[in-house]
């Protein structure tokens, strides 16, 4: 069953007299408990996609079919909630808010989502991506991988339907990014989550179910 | 959970710095409305004092009381209860070697003045600190004439100088003027060759009283206008450093009022506790200021500025944070770390 189908997507970017088209009718469907990896050279599209995809920018044609909807004809405010309730994100830098805890950042999502703040919810998530002990720590004072790993935490502690994941080992070593995929890999399957993840680190794509390659714009069969 | 205050408390020396420089704003503004308030008790107290009413001159006058002679027919006419005439003169009387410069007022017998009789004279109490007791009697240097201190009135100045109130032969000896200068009637506007100002009118009619105030006035609201201004920058600049931040959490769907919410939030907490500690120490300052400067800021002045600069930071604040709305998710996560 596919949770999420983009459709004919094409997007094209006007600068000044000249339009680029940087997607050229691409179609590509995510399926529950599956890893997608988009790859691609830079300038191929692949972030691009994912950002329309998220519904962080419009796309100039197709459709973004999730559960029943056509995610292109949202209004703002409704694709906000989309967002905040059925997408978790990743991204290349951890973006974790400066101000605030480990568990508090896993807090605020549960809240944006419009979710309890389940305490034992928060606890387990931490078990599992091995944060339990740096709970109480800020972002300042995490390594890289530990910053990155909490970011993981935050975006599923939601239990989104789709998690976007742009590049999310681009900062850190092979050992570390591996690790970060390992729990990548263990959370899509464990929540049942669809992944689009981006990744131009081709040790990664182990770990996808599935692997698209795009160039120019479109996806290679 | 409270994100903005989290985040006060996280970057407090951030917060610090703008609440202290909000509260030495206010306080300048706080002291210098004292100050203004002061100057304008100590010019015109015993004119503020009088209830709200019309105050009439003589047409020829100009709108100058000094220039005013009220004729005898118009005064008897016109006064009564609560409408009465006055005359004031600036001029000075002595003790021993000592001169007092004074304001000297006569009024008829209606009017809220004190009212001594012959060889009497009634005055501002601040006279009292200068050495002067009920039962003195002071000297008129032009005409000789000795005057009884019988009592002191709070709170009566003119003209920046203490008042002196006499008998109105007393006044017609030492000023060579017979005719009161202003009528004083609660509510008849219009008397036949007389011109009417309401209270304010009157006060700004006062040579130097307008001009005083005025530089006050303007100097007062610069400072309400610069704290705006200064909010303003402060939150744009933090809005600047924090667009990757908003950014990301306008991504993950956190709602633009919350951002905004969060900021208004910061600004009111800053802004609260500044203009509480500085609207205290204004308070305080009117106690420890010596007595010889003029400084008054009741409590109602100081909580109307309070509110004022609550509103103009909230005005500052959102306008920075229009900024905010502009911030576009995706932006920031091209930008990286945010």
């Amino acid at each position: 069953m596919e949770t999420f189908q983009l459709t004919n997507i094409r997007k094209t970017f006007k600068n000044g007299e000249v339009e680029e088209e940087v997607l050229k009718g691409v179609n590509l469907s995510l399926r529950p408990g599956e890893i997608t990896a988009l790859t691609g050279a830079s300038g191929s599209g692949k972030s691009t996609l994912l950002t329309i995809a998220a519904g962080l920018q419009e796309t100039s044609e197709g459709e973004i079919r999730f559960k029943g909807k056509n995610l292109a004809d949202v209004k703002e405010e409704k694709l906000r909630k989309v967002r905040a309730e059925e997408f978790g994100f990743i991204f290349q830098s951890s973006h974790l808010v400066p101000f605030l805890t480990v568990e508090e950042q896993l807090f605020m999502m549960l809240e944006v989502a419009g979710k309890k703040k389940e305490e034992d919810e928060v606890t387990a998530i931490l078990n599992k991506v091995g944060l339990s002990h740096r709970r109480k720590a800020y972002p300042s004072s995490l390594s890289g991988g530990e910053k990155q790993r909490a970011a993981i935490a935050r975006s599923v502690i939601h239990r989104p339907s789709v998690l976007f994941a742009d590049e999310p080992t681009a900062s850190l070593d092979s050992k570390k990014s591996e690790e970060v995929m390992q729990l990548l890999e263990d959370m899509t399957k464990e929540l049942g989550m669809a992944t689009l993840l981006v990744t131009h680190e081709t040790e990664m794509l182990s770990f996808a179910d599935r692997v698209v390659h795009m160039e120019d714009g479109k996806i290679l069969a | 959970m409270n994100m903005a205050l989290k985040e006060m408390k996280k970057n407090k020396t951030r917060f610090l710095i703008i609440g202290a420089v909000v509260f030495l704003i206010s306080l300048l503004t706080f002291l210098l409305s004292g100050l203004a308030n002061g100057l304008s008790e100590d010019n015109m107290a015993s004119i503020r004092n009088l209830p709200e009413g019309n105050f009439h001159l003589t047409e020829d006058a100009e709108g100058s009381y000094t220039r005013s002679n009220l004729d005898e027919a118009t005064v008897q006419s016109a006064t009564g209860q609560n409408n009465y005439a006055f005359s004031v003169q600036m001029g000075g009387l002595e003790k021993s070697e000592r001169k007092y410069s004074l304001a000297f007022f006569t009024s008829t017998s209606t009017s809220p003045f004190p009212q001594p009789d012959k060889g009497e004279v009634v005055l501002d109490s601040s006279v009292k600190e200068e050495g002067v007791s009920v039962g003195d009697t002071l000297t008129h240097p032009q005409t000789g004439e000795e005057l009884e201190v019988t009592g002191f009135a709070d709170n009566e100045r003119f003209s920046h100088s203490p008042a002196a109130f006499v008998n109105q032969e007393e006044f017609s000896s030492m000023f060579r003027i017979e005719d009161f200068q202003v009528l004083y009637t609660e509510n008849a506007k219009d008397i036949s060759g007389l011109e009417t100002f309401s209270k304010s009118e009157f006060l700004s009619s006062i040579p130097s009283y307008q001009a005083e105030q005025m530089t006050l006035s303007m100097i007062l609201w610069f400072l309400v206008l610069i704290s705006g201004m200064l909010f303003a920058i402060f939150f744009y600049m933090m809005n600047v450093q924090k667009t990757g931040m908003f950014g990301i959490l306008k991504a993950i769907g956190v709602r633009t009022r919350r951002l905004f919410y969060m900021m208004w939030v910061q600004m009111l907490t800053i802004t609260s506790l500044a203009v509480l500690l500085s609207g205290l120490a204004g308070q305080t300052a009117g106690v420890l200021l010596p007595e010889a400067m003029p400084y008054d800021l009741p409590v109602s002045t100081t909580l109307a500025l309070a509110a004022v600069f609550l509103v103009v930071g909230f005005v500052g604040s959102t306008f920075s944070g229009l900024r905010i709305r502009q911030i576009k998710p995706l932006e920031a996560i091209q930008q990286g770390e945010g």
